[in-house]
């Protein structure tokens, strides 16, 4: 079967000749000097690069991958396997990254080969120009990494479940970026039975904010601001993102915390010239009516660039939702309040007003019922080697135990 | 005016400032009416409209009535008569995997609908029957699997024709023998042709466009939209061109309508427009403020119309765009609004998150993750 290649080369090739290659190369060891220096020289080709710099999220991508921050993953690495145990990669790894996210195929890969491990990635056809220029500069900073280049591949291809299945056979983990259709899809093909599989399904997030502390704060805009970008980078479809907004406090303070709030974030929409598509802004509006029939809304407040629905009971909440701009909102008096509501779905919980023990504390009395980041106002997106309950870092390796 | 005066009354025969005062109390029964009778309606209006759910308040303007998204009536079946009322339940043609649309309808809105659409129709057909050409195969409607929206309009229509001819086999291949007999017989005099815009140009203007037709006495009606033939570079008035050069026929009627406010249809005008009938209007919003647009000004069509007692659809927001060309301006006698549909709300491409599996997985909700520093 030929099967379009995009890294090492752009070229056509046979699925199993390319299999085969990455399966024979070995496995380099964790942290190899080739492999960091590869992605330090990835991540400088990104910041020279003058169509690289029309996109924030390359930008971000080649900060996360800069030598400092690998030394440092490095660091924690080395701080691991001092606890007693050797670390060794998993082998073949096989990343299904999400069909329109740009920038998810690079962090997966790095975090992988970083462990020594030999990857293959499926690119959907969905040719943005962010994943053109990433594989551009990723295969000419290959040309002086060739360990790298003969275990790594790249293909583009649709949903032809005979090249998922040819390649799940070979691979010792499998990591499913994406919702819980193509967990669900993907997880019917077959691993070999020593194989790992990690998911990341559909995710709910929300912000707490105390209405007490809020107006105590001497210039409440950057709160309101970095909300803003929490919220609005991905049109909230990014799982972290928050969908509901609680404020803690009395009914009063709540009230004109909210008040305040909802204002400021208006004003900063229009200052960045936020706008939904006519498209967004009808599911919005559909979303909304909906919820109004059948969901426990009470109440609707249209702020044009985005719209609020009050709620009057958290139990009916369905954690569907339409993106681009919605916020429930609901007043708790006290942080334990949520407590009953939290399920499993839910990802991030970002916040302002509580200090680390408190959160320390809620997260004990949680002991698991969901929630995987509890992070300031601001850091929703911010991604790191901790995601979904996971490290990692750690899960690309393996322990050998040694007596 | 009560509905069945605005019904007997010449069809576009009102000017707008008239129109809107008969129309503006009628809806605002409307409201009143579907708020009594569907809970979730009611439940809409007190969090969405809260200045209309004390019950009392009512539209100043015609502008002011509230209206409801198209896409509600997907996934939901919103009724104001009991289940024992209901006479039959429409859907909209949607693909495979796609949500359609739940009409409900009783006898009553059933049969306003119907006598709307007759009063609309016999405007531009005249009082008779007319021997009918229709282009379509009659395996459309033989077909219950698929009989749709589409199988339910074709047969709408047909009730204004006679001698029906099916213009189209199975394969969509045209019935050449069969059409000449047909014009022999009947195409002397005026007679009727319908059918669904793209299909009349591809399945039978493209067919016959060399052979010289006479259909000099043919009234077209059609509709459906016209993204496939934007595909091809043609609108509206080169479709009109093309068919009255190949064929001498001139008397072409494109409508728009819906299947969430069937009987009102927007006839098109002998100008190319489309026009309001007496008992509907059109007002067209800025697709992000919902604000009324000014003349000449694109936005999204709302559509409101007096029709429907069965189900809270007596104002709705497509997602259509289109634009309103002039206000009781019209040069070929009718009042009102004219108006074009200029074609859908684009897609929106979600970033951020998305389904690795969204293409094969139509419903399935978006989400993942996006990083940042």
């Amino acid at each position: 079967m030929t099967v379009q290649q995009v890294v090492p080369s752009f070229e056509s090739v046979s699925l199993d000749a390319a299999l085969d290659r990455v399966v024979a190369s070995p496995s380099l060891a964790p942290f190899a000097e080739e492999v960091i220096g590869f992605c330090s020289d990835f991540s400088r080709a990104i910041f020279k690069d003058s169509e690289a710099a029309y996109y924030p999220e390359l930008q971000a991508l080649a900060f996360w991958m800069r030598k400092a921050e690998l030394v440092r993953l490095r660091d924690a690495f080395l701080e691991e396997r001092r606890a007693g145990a050797s670390l060794v990669p998993q082998g073949v790894a096989f990343h299904i990254p999400p069909a329109n996210v740009d920038t998810i195929f690079v962090y997966s890969w790095l975090l992988s080969v970083l462990a020594g491990n030999r990857n293959i990635v499926r690119l959907s056809h969905r040719v943005s120009p962010q994943t053109e220029i990433l594989c551009r500069l990723f295969n000419a900073a290959l040309q002086s990494a060739p360990a790298l280049s003969t275990s790594t591949l790249m293909l583009r291809y649709g949903h032809e479940r005979e090249i998922t299945e040819a390649i799940s056979a070979r691979a010792d983990i499998r990591v499913i970026w994406g919702g819980d259709a193509s967990v669900n899809s993907i997880r019917t093909i077959r691993l070999p039975p020593h194989a790992r599989e990690l998911t990341f399904p559909d995710r709910y997030s929300f912000a707490v904010l105390r209405a007490s502390s809020y107006l105590e704060a001497s210039d409440r805009r950057p709160i309101a601001e970095h909300f803003f970008n929490d919220t609005f980078w991905f049109d909230q479809m990014a799982c972290s993102s928050p969908r509901l907004v609680f404020w803690e406090g009395s009914a009063d303070r709540a009230a004109s915390a909210s008040a305040d709030f909802l204002n400021l974030l208006q004003q900063h929409a229009v200052r960045k010239q936020y706008e939904a598509t006519p498209a967004t802004r009808m599911a919005r509006f559909t979303f909304a009516c909906a919820e109004a029939m059948e969901g426990g809304a009470s109440s609707y407040q249209d702020f044009g660039q985005f719209a609020v629905l009050g709620l009057d009971r958290y139990d009916q909440l369905t954690r569907e939702h339409c993106g681009g701009g919605l916020l429930f909102q609901y007043r708790i008096a006290a942080l334990d309040d949520l407590l009953p509501f939290v399920s499993r779905r839910d990802q991030t919980l970002t916040y302002f007003g509580f200090d680390r023990a408190e959160l320390a504390a809620f997260a004990d009395r949680l002991n698991g019922r969901g929630l995987d980041r509890l992070v300031p106002i601001g850091q929703a997106l911010n991604f790191n080697r901790f995601w979904d309950g996971n490290d990692l870092l750690l899960s690309f390796l393996r322990y050998v135990y040694i007596a | 005016m009560e509905f069945e005066q605005l019904l007997t009354l010449r069809q576009f025969s009102l000017a707008q400032a008239d129109k809107e005062a008969h129309l503006t109390p009628l809806l605002n029964g409307l409201t009143a009416w579907h708020r009594e009778r569907c809970p979730q309606y009611a439940r809409l209006l007190d969090v969405i409209y809260p200045h209309y759910s004390d019950g009392q308040s009512q539209a100043a303007r015609l502008a002011e009535v509230p209206f409801l998204p198209v896409g509600l009536f997907k996934a939901h079946r919103l009724k104001s008569v009991s289940e024992e009322e209901v006479f039959k339940t429409l859907t909209s043609s949607g693909t495979t995997g796609q949500q359609v649309s739940q009409i409900v309808l009783d006898r009553e809105t059933a049969r306003r609908q119907t006598a709307a659409l007759s009063r609309i129709m016999t405007h531009v057909l005249g009082p008779d029957r007319l021997p009918m050409i229709l282009v379509e195969s009659t395996s459309l409607i033989q077909d219950r699997r698929r009989f749709n929206a589409r199988a339910a309009g074709v047969l709408g229509m047909a009730n204004f024709g006679r001698r029906h001819f099916y213009a189209l086999d199975d394969q969509m291949q045209l019935d050449r023998d069969g059409l000449r007999a047909f014009l022999d017989q009947f195409g002397g005099r005026p007679f009727l042709i319908f059918g669904f815009t793209f299909m009349v140009w591809q399945y039978f203007y493209s067919q016959l466009a060399e052979t010289g037709l006479d259909l000099s006495n043919g009234i077209l009606i059609h509709s459906g939209g016209w993204k496939k033939l934007q595909e091809l570079a043609i609108d509206n008035a080169e479709f009109r061109r093309r068919l009255a050069a190949a064929f001498g026929l001139t008397r072409i009627y494109n409508f728009y309508g819906m299947v969430e406010q069937v009987g009102s249809i927007y006839l098109e005008g002998e100008d190319g427009l489309l026009y309001p009938p007496n008992f509907a209007d059109v007002i067209i919003r800025d697709p992000l403020t919902f604000a009324e647009q000014p003349i000449g000004q694109p936005g999204l069509i709302q559509v409101v119309s007096v029709l429907p007692l069965s189900y809270p659809g007596h104002s709705i927001l497509t997602e259509d765009l289109g634009v309103v060309h002039g206000i009781d301006t019209s040069t070929c006698g009718r009042c009102g609004k004219s108006f074009s549909v200029i074609g859908r709300v684009p897609k929106a491409e979600l970033r951020g998150c998305s389904d690795v599996h969204a293409a094969m997985v139509a419903s399935a909700p978006p989400a993942a993750i996006e990083a940042r520093i």
